[in-house]
């Protein structure tokens, strides 16, 4: 049950109600008020002050001071009158109950008017800042155009005025050739009727000056000192070779430096492959086509260690490896003929080179590395290298740890090395 | 890389542009004029040049000569300047000489390769440098012919394989050292990495090296002086700036190289009024602009005491993309300074302006 809180004193003017309510101790927040046009209400729990206002009042004007332990508010009366007192005496409980839910209706409804104004104004504040900017940006962007422009045709203007100074200059320099070639003549021809007058000077020299008059005469434009310098070209050059040597390179395309990391290792790959091809040619001659196709090799030997004829398959495998020595399945079942043959060194240098030629460890190898440790085990057990052979039953078995038979193998070898301890 | 304060860098500005509806090879400014010429290889597999003149933002064209090789470079580089006949090499291997006025025969022609000529070099024309117009041509057949065009058929001087050799493509030629009638250089670069110099005056190979990239572009940074600075630029986005005043007898020329970009730089071109300033051209579609500086001493002796060279240092000036293909040619115009011709594989070519230059 909440506390009421009666003790308030109120006075009133024309317009104005001013109402003083004191909190006893407690502290009052604004979140505590409520107030709507004629319901007021102070919720500090457990105290409680409600009033059903005589009058209308106007409360988005009304203001409420809080401090020094009460409430002081200053209500503005929607029409000036004096009030008989400051609450409705004869409410009744549901009055009390309509007026109150619909006081918090329309607080409601005003909150949320509120704040789709706010959004509003919010959102066209947000508009006018990006207008804003935006007008800065063009105007600096047409700061910048208007410079180049302006560069652009300040620069024009210039290669105008220097378009025009040549053709005058050219014109002028015409007529002031025009003008030389008049004095020039003169004296060459006196030159000339000086040289025909003289003997037999060599006779290329007078033709050419002739011709070279003669021309200049026709072309309005040309320079004369330009043909009598004609006359002092050196020869032609005598015609000569000169050998050249290239730096070498195997590819007809333009030499570039990032490609040619990519360049030497194709070169290296086509090397090799022409090793393997070449060597050995003579042998190679007697077989057949499919005779040379290490995969075929396999396959024969594989038949050939299924029906028990270990040697012959050991020699295809050998053919094969000497064709292409990177395939670790060869080694694998090299290996495994081998331990037949009871080859037993043999048999471990083969499973170490399928297990060196199965360096990247994936998944896809599993089987075939499963198999070589298992083999190498082997072998090394039958040479007695019972440690040896355990640690390569381990990796086996480290690989794929589900195998009965290599588990229970590695438990018999086991048990053969604790023996042989104890007994030594 | 070092580079000048931002406003006071060389700005490229990119004043005309021309859509073309074949591939361009090669453009080249003609002499004393405010005109340029486009060669290449139209769909049809004929050869086209085009002769365009700048007015104001505009390329306007003048003339269109049909021929049928498709053409892959040219050069005034061997012609008067009352005369600017184009030299032009094609891909069935002919080198032609043509008169623009009057362009149906040419006026020397030979069938100098029997593959594409890549590159073609010319000197002693256009009032630069003394001595005998001749012309440089290289080829995919590995051989890089020396021709006078007053002499028919054969060449004057031929860089051959040795007989029985494989040959490398040759992808770029260049004059130099024309500094006098009698001097004469010409470099080449191959597709293995290989640049050779060879001296025209002794009819022998003077220098050789390997820069491990293939050869795509080489420039003397002038042809008429006393050789001074070689640019060799690559496939792997590098080149090399030999300096070629000091030659070691065992090293060689000193250089610095560069990494510019990942692509390939199709070109370099020295700005013909200072020739410290070289822009190179990638395949990115990019253009970067550089300069070279001289290092305190050029040249030092080394611990038998012959003389070598001392390379200086390259910073970039500034460098801008204009296309996403590659800027296979470009051009300084010599009468204008900083302004620039550029083709690129994207069937455009783009006339620009380099500002600022006269304040490096």
């Amino acid at each position: 049950m909440p506390v009421w809180l009666r003790e308030h004193r109120w006075r009133q003017t024309l317009t104005a109600v001013y109402l003083s309510l004191p909190l006893r101790g407690a502290r009052a927040t604004p979140a505590n008020i409520f107030c709507s046009e004629r319901y007021l209400k102070v919720s500090i729990p457990p105290f409680l002050f409600e009033a059903i206002l005589y009058a209308p009042i106007d409360d988005t004007n009304s203001t409420a001071k809080i401090g020094n332990g009460n409430i002081f508010f200053t209500l503005y009366k929607k029409e000036p009158a004096m009030w008989d007192s400051l609450t409705l005496a004869n409410a009744d409980k549901e009055k009390l109950q309509y007026l109150r839910e619909n006081a918090v209706l329309k607080a409601q409804e005003k909150a949320k008017e509120e704040t789709e104004a706010k959004k509003i104004t919010k959102q066209e504040h947000k508009k006018y800042a990006l207008e804003a900017t935006m007008k800065l940006e063009e105007a600096e962007r047409k700061r910048i155009e208007d410079l180049k422009e302006k560069e652009r045709q300040k620069v024009a203007k210039e290669l105008e005025l220097w378009k025009n100074q040549q053709k005058d200059g050219d014109k002028y320099k015409s007529i002031q050739k025009k003008g030389e070639l008049h004095k020039e003549i003169e004296p060459l021809k006196e030159r000339k009727s000086e040289k025909m007058s003289k003997t037999r000077i060599p006779n290329e020299g007078t033709s050419k000056t002739r011709l070279k008059s003669t021309k200049g005469c026709h072309d309005s434009g040309s320079i004369f000192a330009q043909s009598l310098k004609e006359e002092q070209l050196p020869a032609p050059r005598a015609a000569a070779t000169i050998k050249v040597n290239f730096t070498p390179r195997v590819f007809p395309t333009a030499l570039r430096e990032s490609r040619v990391a990519e360049e030497e290792e194709w070169l290296h790959k086509q090397a090799e492959a022409r090793r393997i091809i070449n060597s050995d040619l003579s042998e190679l001659e007697d077989l057949k086509e499919e005779e040379k196709n290490p995969d075929w090799l396999k396959d024969k030997g594989n038949k050939m260690f299924a029906m028990g004829d270990y040697l012959g398959a050991v020699n295809a495998y050998n053919l094969a490896v000497r064709l292409n020595n990177k395939l670790p399945l060869l080694y694998l079942n090299r290996a495994a003929c081998h331990l037949k043959l009871r080859n037993l060194h043999k048999a471990i240098e083969d499973s170490s080179k399928a297990l060196e030629l199965l360096t990247p460890p994936v998944p896809d190898n599993e089987n075939a590395r499963v198999k070589a440790h298992v083999r190498r085990g082997t072998a090394f057990c039958q040479l007695e290298l019972y440690t040896e052979g355990l640690q390569d039953y381990e990796a086996a078995l480290k690989i794929d740890p589900r195998n009965k038979n290599i588990e229970k193998d590695a438990e018999k070898i086991r048990h053969l090395i604790q023996g042989t301890m104890q007994s030594s | 890389m070092s580079a000048a304060v931002g406003a006071e860098r060389p700005q490229v500005v990119s004043h005309a542009q021309q859509a073309l509806s074949y591939t361009v090879f090669d453009c080249k400014w003609v002499p004393r004029s405010a005109r340029l010429l486009c060669l290449g290889s139209a769909a049809r597999g004929t050869g086209l040049i085009q002769l365009y003149e700048l007015h104001g933002a505009r390329l306007e064209l003048l003339r269109e000569i049909e021929k049928p090789k498709p053409i892959k470079c040219g050069t005034f580089g061997a012609t008067s300047l009352q005369q600017r006949y184009l030299a032009t090499g094609d891909f069935d291997g002919n080198l032609n000489i043509w008169n623009l006025e009057a362009p149906e025969i040419p006026v020397y022609s030979v069938k100098g390769h029997k593959e594409i000529i890549n590159s073609i070099d010319g000197v002693g024309g256009l009032g630069i440098g003394e001595g005998a117009p001749e012309i440089v041509t290289g080829s995919r057949d590995g051989t890089v012919k020396v021709w006078d065009p007053r002499q028919n058929d054969t060449p004057v001087a031929n860089m051959e394989p040795v007989q029985g050799e494989s040959k490398r493509d040759c992808w770029t030629v260049a004059f130099g050292n024309a500094y006098n009638q009698e001097e004469r250089v010409v470099c080449a670069g191959y597709d293995n990495g290989d640049i050779k110099l060879f001296d025209l005056k002794t009819m022998s190979l003077r220098w050789e090296t390997n820069i491990k990239n293939g050869v795509c572009s080489v420039e003397f940074d002038r042809k008429d002086i006393n050789m001074n600075k070689l640019v060799a630029t690559s496939l792997e986005g590098k080149f090399h700036v030999f300096d070629m005043r000091t030659q070691h007898p065992t090293k060689g020329f000193a250089s610095v190289s560069e990494k510019a970009q990942k692509s390939t730089i199709w070109q370099v071109r020295h700005l013909p009024q200072n020739r410290d300033i070289f822009m190179t051209s990638g395949g990115s579609g990019s253009l970067h602009l550089w300069k070279y500086e001289y290092p305190a001493q050029r040249s030092k002796k080394d611990s038998e005491g012959s003389e070598m060279g001392v390379a200086g240092s390259v910073s970039l000036l500034q460098n801008v993309t204009l296309s996403t293909q590659p800027i296979s040619s470009l051009d300084w115009s010599p009468d204008k300074k900083g302004l620039c011709v550029c083709g690129a594989f994207d069937q455009t070519v783009r006339v620009l302006i380099v500002t600022k230059l006269n304040k490096i």
